[in-house]
């Protein structure tokens, strides 16, 4: 039972980490490997807002408007010359990475910060002790997927978005600003890393190198799932499963490569991954 | 043109680096001191890597984080070795044998996995991060054995001092990033160029694209064990970190700073990046990595091709080599005999069909081609014409029926075993290698059947008369040293059909050869095939819109409308039936 809630919760937890990443590949077809660098901005939100005496709650709007913001300059400056230049943009958003780990450490040190927990405690799950948290991560993981789902199928943005997915330079020709769509797209991923950079707070501590940890599974899962949140959430759901299996019954460290490993062989036997495409 | 009248300043100060460099190995612990000794050898041994890292990036189009995978295993293989077994000369050999060896293997089954028949660039990226990770992993997991986190050390290395460290490294890089010079300027370098230009045309050119870069893959693996070896004998430590992901991104921002795409780069970009990070992160640890940074990301977006494209521009060029230095290569065509055409039939189709999904492109289509037809192939847009040449041409599309060349059935044959059967296929759209020169492309097309060196540059160029017919015809043959990508639609179109003619093919597959061209040079290809299939005895299928130079050249014409053959006869029958009008004009919708 407590295996099952595991692997609900980390499932929960990985979808919520890679959501923001999948917004910008689904639409804009880059592979933002600043993704880690977002997480720990989101993170040392939290150990900005908290130190300022605020409530720790507060970081989530926060994080997502520093994230978004971040995000804007970084589409504009870094991201916009290199469209044409998928392999080239890797790179330079993991150079970007590193300058944003670099000033976070010049700001506030190398040491591990602690944040308060948002939600402490456990909860009793069916006759069992649940640490309330993790619980909190599947209500998490939910809002954001259905968060998507609204935005993509019930607003402007997100028909316009999906133009984009499909045939670019036919949403173009209709007259669609491609580029704001791209810019808008990109702000929202990353506001939403931030945020969930502030989510993993209680879970993990925070230092300059938090959110690398989280890249290459969040990476690995993304190509899988393609452009799809449903299917971010059955990859989610399959190899989060798996690693928390892997973890709990042959030995945590391999439990550590199992997403990436069995991610990779999927893509090697098909290519599109769990996308219907 | 004037040949090199010059002195290339090039050449000249290529020979004074290298002479420099010995000088260097040979005086430089006479005057360095320990510190720069120390973090110079391991600069060395870290440049040896970006040389690996540009062969599969800059040169080979493969972007990948994994060198570092294949350096910490090299690494550890030493080190496990001279801890648990000892450091008797003999096991120094077995750990030196071992640290290029096991690397090397793993390197076929990555390349394997990462290159296999229609896997997307990225995925080879994806194995490549995924890979030191891995690796990572298991060293620290793997307890007493590989040290676990705080890794190996204290184990005895090679008996040399500082400065026969320093010397040694200094060779083995000389040797290493002398090798990869050669290498990229042979005609098997052009093989790598080619293949990150456009794959598909390799792979139609006869080129097996997959076990290229497979090979390529395996042998750096090999030399990043060597480097592997060096660093755990100079270093005496091997840690976890000198085999993970980071340290691959590493590579490759040193690699990029240096510039992508040239041997020298990488090595001084690695060299002075490490050097001054040695000497600078002791004051200003994280200030100097986020200038790193900051200069990496730049240089992505303004320099793609790094400090020495800055510098290979500014330097005079070298006429006709493109910067490559040495004399001007008048490539000389000398003819060699055409193939023997084998007994018919050539080609023969079988109650084909191929469907997506539930929609039928082709169905029941029967066709035989004998040597010497020139066969159109004609019939609306949505026909299936495209379709039905790529069923022909390669073997993995999933089809009912049967296609067979000369005997051979080709099914799950890829389409460079297909182009070995003596298939050769012109694109719509001219398919040809952009960096290339009209020469090189040329050569691409006979890299297949003559193996090309790994050292040597040809001068030659060996073509069928055929090809060389060609090339007289349109005038490609007083451009062989000029860039393809300065060459006009035209021309394009008639070098990828001369490439295409010099794979001496006995089937030739042509998608609209004269989509584009002008009236001249539609009536030049025209010429040509009617001369290749006529007098030389060459079978050809010709997808083609223009009915009336259909009707000039055809020897026969087939109709194809909603993927089945409606009409299979010579000129006269087609021209003058009902039907064809009939379907042109949009009525045979049955």
């Amino acid at each position: 039972m407590t295996i099952l809630l595991d692997v609900i919760t980390t499932a929960a937890i990985l979808f919520v980490v890679a959501a923001g990443l999948l917004a910008i590949f689904g639409v804009l077809k880059i592979i933002n490997f600043a993704h880690g660098a977002w997480l720990t901005v989101g993170g040392y939100c939290a150990v900005a807002t908290t130190g300022m005496g605020l409530n720790p709650w507060l970081a989530l709007p926060v994080a997502f408007a520093v994230g978004s913001a971040l995000g804007g300059i970084t589409e504009v400056l870094v991201v916009r010359p290199l469209y044409r230049r998928p392999l080239d943009a890797i790179l330079a958003t993991w150079g970007l990475g590193i300058v944003v780990g670099q000033l976070i450490t010049l700001w506030f040190g190398r040491d591990v910060q602690f944040t308060p927990n948002l939600l402490s405690g456990t909860i009793n799950v069916f006759g069992l002790d649940y640490s309330f948290y993790r619980l909190f991560m599947v209500l998490a993981a939910l809002v954001v997927g259905l968060g998507f789902a609204v935005l993509l199928e019930g607003t402007r943005l997100g028909l316009s978005a999906r133009a984009v997915i499909m045939n670019e330079t036919l949403a173009r020709a209709l007259g669609i600003d491609t580029a704001k769509v791209r810019l808008t797209t990109f702000m929202i991923g990353t506001g939403l890393t931030a945020l969930a950079g502030v989510l993993l707070t209680p879970l993990t501590s925070v230092d300059p190198d938090m959110g690398l940890a989280w890249l290459i599974g969040a990476f690995m899962l993304v190509m899988v799932a393609g452009s799809s949140f449903g299917a971010l959430a059955v990859a989610c759901l399959v190899f989060g499963g798996a690693q928390t299996l892997v973890s709990t019954f042959v030995s945590p460290v391999l439990g550590g490569i199992t997403v990436a490993v069995l991610c990779a062989l999927v893509l090697r036997i098909s290519p599109k991954g769990f996308a219907r495409a | 043109m004037p040949e090199s009248r010059l002195p290339n300043i090039r050449v000249w100060l290529l020979g004074a680096l290298v002479v420099a460099s010995l000088l260097m190995i040979a005086f430089g612990p006479v005057f360095l001191d320990r510190f720069a000794l120390n973090v110079l050898s391991r600069s060395m041994i870290y440049a040896m890597l970006a040389v690996t890292v540009d062969l599969l990036w800059g040169y080979a189009g493969v972007l990948t984080f994994g060198q570092a995978a294949f350096f910490g295993i090299g690494a550890y293989a030493t080190a496990m070795v001279l801890t648990h077994l000892g450091s008797s000369p003999e096991l120094l050999l077995l750990a030196f044998v071992l640290a290029i060896l096991v690397p090397l293997v793993l390197g076929v089954v990555v390349g394997w996995l990462s290159f296999g028949y229609g896997t997307t660039p990225l995925y080879a990226t994806v194995i490549s991060l995924v890979l030191p990770i891995v690796v990572t992993q298991v060293a620290f997991s793997g307890g007493q054995w590989t040290g676990s986190s705080s890794g190996l050390v204290g184990y005895a290395t090679l008996p040399l001092s500082l400065a026969g460290y320093f010397r040694l490294t200094g060779i083995c890089l000389l040797a290493v990033a002398a090798a990869a010079w050669i290498f990229v300027r042979s005609d098997a370098g052009k093989v790598l160029v080619a293949i990150r230009d456009n794959e598909a045309r390799c792979a139609y050119l006869g080129l097996n694209a997959s076990r290229i870069k497979i090979a390529l893959t395996a042998v750096l693996a090999g030399v990043t064990g060597l480097a592997g070896f060096l660093f755990a004998n100079a270093s005496g430590v091997v840690a976890p970190e000198n085999t993970g992901f980071v340290f691959g991104t590493e590579l490759v921002i040193w690699t990029a700073l240096g510039g992508r795409g040239t041997i020298l780069g990488p090595v001084l970009g690695t060299i002075g990046i490490d050097y001054l990070s040695a000497s600078l992160s002791g004051q200003l640890p994280f200030l100097w990595k986020l200038v790193v940074g900051a200069l990496f990301v730049a240089m992505i977006i303004l320099l793609p091709n790094g400090l020495a494209g800055l510098v290979g521009k500014i330097l005079p060029r070298s006429k006709g080599s493109r910067g490559e230095g040495g004399p001007l290569r008048q490539a000389q065509v000398m003819q060699v005999p055409q193939d023997v055409v084998d007994k018919p039939p050539l080609l023969t189709i079988h109650d084909l069909g191929k469907s997506y999904g539930s929609l039928n492109v082709l169905q029941g289509i029967n066709l035989t081609v004998q040597p010497g037809e020139l066969v159109s192939l004609v019939g609306p847009n949505g026909a299936g014409k495209t379709t039905l040449m790529r069923c022909l041409s390669d073997g993995t599309e999933s089809i009912s029926g049967s296609v067979s060349v000369r005997g051979a059935n080709i099914a799950g044959l890829a389409p460079d075993a297909i182009v070995a059967l003596g298939v050769g296929r012109k694109f719509q759209v001219a398919s040809v290698f952009d960096s290339l020169t009209v020469a090189e492309c040329l050569r691409m097309a006979r890299a297949a059947r003559y193996r090309p060196s790994l050292v040597h540059s040809s001068q030659e160029l060996d073509l069928p008369s055929a090809a060389v017919e060609i090339l007289k015809l349109t005038a490609l043959d007083g451009m062989l040293d000029r860039p393809v990508s300065a060459l006009s639609h035209g021309l394009k179109q008639s070098l990828e059909l001369t490439m295409v003619v010099a794979l001496e093919p006995q089937l030739i597959l042509l998608d609209e050869p004269t989509a584009g061209l002008t009236k001249t040079e539609r009536m030049t290809i025209g010429t040509i095939l009617k001369k290749l299939t006529g007098e030389l005895g060459l079978a050809a299928i010709l997808v083609e819109h223009d009915l009336d130079f259909v009707r000039e050249i055809s020897s026969r014409i087939v109709v194809l409308h909603q993927g089945q053959l409606v009409l299979d006869g010579t000129v006269q029958d087609v021209v003058n039936s009902e039907l064809v009008k009939a379907i042109y004009s949009g009525g045979a919708h049955d």
